[in-house]
């Protein structure tokens, strides 16, 4: 129990001290925040467009009150969710634009993870349980060889067979122009269909990782006494397999598949780009291809904390998998 | 369950009285090229108790394995079957002879009728335990799933079962809630115990039960083992490379080298008569340290390598002193002589000339001798020269968990010296405090209080550079040399790297330094070990170079941590001589730290007895072993296997 409560404690100090660094760092130059960390991004040469210090202006909070005022009101926008206009999207607010990309991405990458995760672990056990047999060279040589793939290469490839060439899914885009983005079963019905592809080539590509990493720490499992001496208990080979062998070996692979959650919020840019879907990915790419500043300090914020939970999910997953991390030896 | 008649001394003679429970028959084991086991016949009865005894690499591990069918991959059953004639059980029909058993062959078994048979009747503790329970299960859930997979017991009784299986190895029912990690080296080992009796199984296979654990421990583990294996009946093959533990608690022992079964016959009366050479010398590496004269022997050379074909004749021939031509053309099989069986054609035709007696003494192979005082190196002990002085020396370790801080007193007031030219043992369990004392001679752990000095230098308040430079006289042998020694370097490269950073040798001159460094430890010609790396070489042979890597500084001090615990018996004493030798010759004080009171009595001058931290015995070797008076000093002297000693009932 100490464990997992120390665990919740320290995420909870390191968000403290991400959303406070992002509070401190911009108030650290001398000057106006706004306007060096507009000079910053944009470069020392190019003209500085008034409209975005404003925008950046209104997202700092304007410098009134003590540090410590200006803190509180920092801490109780982000409470609020408050994190000012968007430059790009005027007159929507920052909250606004993440909220409508982000269960895109939650959807899209979430799902896929999660899948990706199945399948490859599935996959590799099975392909370690018998090993050099037909079934392991298959799924070893195939991993390898889609492995070797570029990512866009495949999904071209999908976009060019699946839709332009037999026209069985959308080329790109969330959804249908026709339909009124809506808490609809039509509406959903689509965005699903719109899916398909981008989740297929995803799928394609996730699980290759997994895959291969449990093949292997499996292999290695599958040759430890205690496996050996489950054999020799006389207990029935699934349970062998599972209990003994996948068991062990799944371990190293279920932090990798926490820390991966921790992308999400960030989107995944290149499939979200090739496919038109709107995520976070996009948004991302649109803020900073616009220099949208107060947007991209936002998203980033919104990584971070990603990424912060995703520690804490694997810290927590492998606390309850792994008695060996719980306590401590007594000897 | 009864006792068995069987166990009676006497009533069974390795060729077996009524039908056997498993019988192994023209057995062949191979890991690709290589041929572990080869051609093996034996019998083992309903009860019996036999010991597997042979150095490491002669293929028991693979024997045991082939039995329960557990070879691991490239392992392959290239030839012979193993029969097992007690039939799956039903009800207590197991006891008295069944005449009309039917056998089944092991090897051939379908998959299914093999896991019903699996751990029901037969069972087995692994080599090295540490790894063998599921680190991520609890040990009730381990006896479960075995309990509740072969019986109907579920549930409460299930779970009192467990309880009564842990007590019966001496352990708290408790414990079945906690993880593997949570258990020591020890427990674990008791736990993995208790497992292969949870069904009581017909026949337990052993392999190596208690190597690597403290010899106390090891002691009490194989009492317990012999104590349950008389109540309750069951067949017990051991597979040890330790002589001394094997004879004394086997009613049979079995001597396997290269693959083959070179010896069978009854404990009581191969001590008193080993017939096979091999057995004679493995024989010859025991003594009582408390004898005024103490002398222990060694088999010089190594084992075959399986691996090269068209290896003809008796395999030990070149390590046998009494091989004769025949030995070399023809491969003696194993055949009834004696009291027993062996495959020796020496020993064929002495037993067909008469009673078997040979010219050779049964310490066949080279001999180190131990005298009652060591004169040997120069003057009397006191006499000779300070090298070190550690005087006083406390030192506390505190460690938090959580808000409790637990503080261990890991050495109080220990004083003592090195002398040039002069072995000190530092003997007690683990825990005792013998690493930390060790550390603080390297100065790499400072004490709290008291002082470390060599010459005019404080070593306790050495840092840095002075550390640095200290290191250069004091080296230290590890107990594992293959761990000490970089697998990716040649043996060349690890010792020019001393030679560089210490003696300042470079170019031209490094390579006939390290000539002389090898050839001083005994691995001659030197220039065949320069190329090689670490794993071409045996045990041994690493150990010789872990040696020279610590002689190349010139060192003044030697720390040796077990340096012979983990080699072969059959060649301990040739690393023992060479470290007595070095130590003569270069006037090296070695401090040596082991738990072995044999050992300390061939080698050391003097012995130092810690216990708990504290010096509780010290004083000349032979003083201290015959007058031991701390009762800790006498556990460790009867925990010394001896087969020489009346066996222990
Ligand atoms: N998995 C393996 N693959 C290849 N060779 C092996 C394997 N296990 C053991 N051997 C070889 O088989 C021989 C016998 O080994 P082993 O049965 O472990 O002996 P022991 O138990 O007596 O030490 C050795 O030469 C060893 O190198
Ligand atoms: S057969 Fe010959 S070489 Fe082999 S052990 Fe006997 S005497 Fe020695
Ligand atoms: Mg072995």
């Amino acid at each position: 129990m100490r464990y997992f409560v120390s665990r919740v404690m320290f995420f909870v100090l390191t968000l403290w001290a991400a959303v406070t660094l992002n509070f401190i760092i911009p108030r650290l130059q001398p000057g106006d925040p706004a306007q060096t960390m507009v000079q910053r991004l944009a470069g020392q040469s190019e003209a500085i467009d008034p409209a975005a210090i404003r925008a950046v202006q209104i997202m700092l909070g304007l410098p009134t009150g003590s540090i410590f005022e200006q803190y509180v009101d920092y801490l109780q926008a982000v409470v609020r969710g408050d994190f000012g206009i968007s430059y790009t999207y005027f007159p929507y607010t920052v909250t606004h634009m993440i909220a409508e990309a982000l269960p895109w991405t939650i959807v899209l990458v979430g799902v896929t993870h999660v899948l990706g995760f199945v399948i490859g672990t599935l996959l590799g056990a099975a392909a370690a349980w018998k090993r050099n047999g037909k079934f392991d060279t298959v799924v070893s040589l195939g991993s390898t060889f889609i492995g070797t793939l570029p990512f866009f290469w495949i999904a071209l490839i999908l976009i060019y067979v699946l839709a332009f060439t037999l026209r069985w899914f959308p080329e790109a885009g969330g959804y249908s122009g026709e339909i009124d983005p809506a808490w609809s079963w039509a509406f959903f019905g689509d965005a699903i269909y719109h899916g398909i592809l981008p989740a297929l080539s995803l799928l394609i590509t996730a699980p290759i990782g997994w895959i291969m990493g449990m093949r292997n720490n499996m292999v290695h499992t599958l040759g430890e006494d205690y496996t050996r001496l489950a054999l020799a208990k006389g207990l029935r080979q699934r349970r062998v397999a599972l209990t003994y062998s996948a068991r062990v070996a799944i371990l190293p692979n279920v932090t990798g598949f926490a820390l991966g959650l921790g992308t999400i919020l960030g989107g995944t840019v290149m499939v979200e780009m090739i496919f038109g879907y709107p995520g976070m990915g996009k948004l991302m790419f649109d803020a900073i291809s616009n220099r949208d500043y107060p947007l991209m300090q936002t998203i980033f914020l919104f990584t971070t904390i990603g990424v912060l939970l995703a520690n804490l999910c694997a810290d927590i997953l492998y606390g309850v998998l792994d008695p060996r991390v719980r306590r401590e030896a007594q000897t | 369950m009864t006792e068995r008649a069987s166990l009676e001394p006497g009533a069974v003679s390795p060729e077996g009285a009524g039908s056997p429970l498993l019988s192994v028959e023209n057995l062949s084991v191979s890991y690709a090229a290589t041929r572990a086991v080869r051609d093996v016949s034996f019998q083992l009865h309903d009860g019996e108790f036999v010991g597997l005894l042979g150095e490491s690499g002669s293929g028991k591990t693979t024997l045991g394995n082939a039995l329960l069918r557990l070879l691991p991959p490239p392992g392959r059953i290239s030839e012979g079957r193993v029969m097992w004639w007690g039939s799956a059980r039903t009800g207590e029909a197991r006891e008295g002879p069944e005449p009309h058993r039917a056998g089944r062959d092991l090897t051939t078994i379908g998959q299914e009728d093999l896991r019903r048979l699996r751990w029901r009747e037969m069972s087995t503790v692994f080599q090295s335990s540490m790894n063998s329970l599921n680190p991520v299960l609890t040990i009730e859930t381990q006896f479960r799933d075995v309990i509740e997979e072969h019986t109907a017991m579920r549930g409460a009784p299930a779970r009192q079962r467990i309880g009564q299986l842990l007590e019966m190895v001496m352990l708290d029912p408790s414990y079945m809630r906690f993880y593997p990690h949570e258990l020591s080296g020890g427990m674990k080992q008791r736990v993995a115990l208790a497992l292969a009796l949870a069904l009581r199984p017909r026949f337990v296979l052993l392999d190596e039960p208690t190597t690597g654990l403290d010899v106390i421990v090891q002691r009490s583990i194989l009492d317990n083992v012999r104590a349950l294996q008389r109540e309750q009946g069951f067949a017990v093959l051991l597979i040890s490379h330790d002589l001394g533990t094997v004879m004394e608690v086997s009613d049979r022992v079995m001597v396997m080298y290269a693959g083959k079964i070179v010896e069978d016959q009854r404990a009581s009366t191969m001590i008193a008569e080993p017939m096979h050479p091999y057995t004679r010398g493995l024989l010859g590496a025991y003594a009582d340290p408390r004898a005024r004269e103490v002398e222990i022997a060694y088999i010089p050379g190594r084992p075959p390598d399986l691996s090269r074909p068209g290896q003809r004749g008796c395999l030990f021939a070149p390590r046998c002193q009494e091989a004769i031509d025949v030995c070399r053309a023809e491969e003696p099989v194993l055949s009834a002589m004696g009291q027993g069986e062996a495959a020796c054609h020496v020993a064929e035709a002495a037993y067909a000339a008469g009673d078997g007696r040979r010219d050779q003494s049964a310490r066949a192979g080279e001999v180190f001798t131990a005298p009652a005082g060591r004169t040997d190196r120069g003057p009397r002990v006191e006499r000779r020269q300070e090298v070190l002085a550690v005087a006083g020396v406390h030192k506390r370790y505190r460690s938090r968990r959580g808000l409790k801080v637990t503080e261990v007193d890991a050495v109080q007031d220990v004083s003592f010296v090195l002398r040039a030219g002069t072995v000190t043992a530092l003997v007690g369990q683990s825990g005792s405090g013998k690493t930390t004392l060790a550390r603080m001679v390297t100065g790499v752990e400072r004490p709290d209080t008291g002082s470390v000095t060599f010459g005019e230098l404080r070593v306790d308040r050495l840092r840095g550079r002075g550390l640095k430079a200290y290191r250069r006289h004091v080296q230290l042998v590890f107990q594992d040399p293959f761990a000490a020694l970089n697998p990716a370097h040649t043996i060349g490269y690890t010792l020019s790297r001393p030679l560089i950073n210490h003696q300042d040798v470079t170019g031209a001159a490094l390579r006939p330094a390290i000539e002389e460094l090898l050839e001083r430890v005994g691995l001659s010609p030197a220039s065949t070990y320069i190329e090689k790396y670490p794993h071409q070489l045996s045990g041994g042979q690493q150990q010789r170079v872990v040696v020279a890597r610590a002689l190349a500084p010139d060192p003044e001090i030697i720390v040796a941590d077990e340096p012979i615990s983990m080699l072969d018996v059959s060649i301990r004493a040739e690393i023992l001589e060479l470290l007595d030798t070095l130590v003569r010759e270069r006037g090296i004080a070695m401090l040596y730290i082991t738990h072995d009171l044999l050992s300390a009595r061939v080698l050391a001058d003097e012995v130092l007895v810690l216990h708990n931290g504290k010096l509780v015995e010290s004083g000349a070797t032979l003083e201290v072993i015959r007058g031991a008076r701390d009762a800790y000093t006498r556990q460790l002297l009867d925990a010394i296997p001896n087969p020489f000693a009346t066996r222990r009932g």
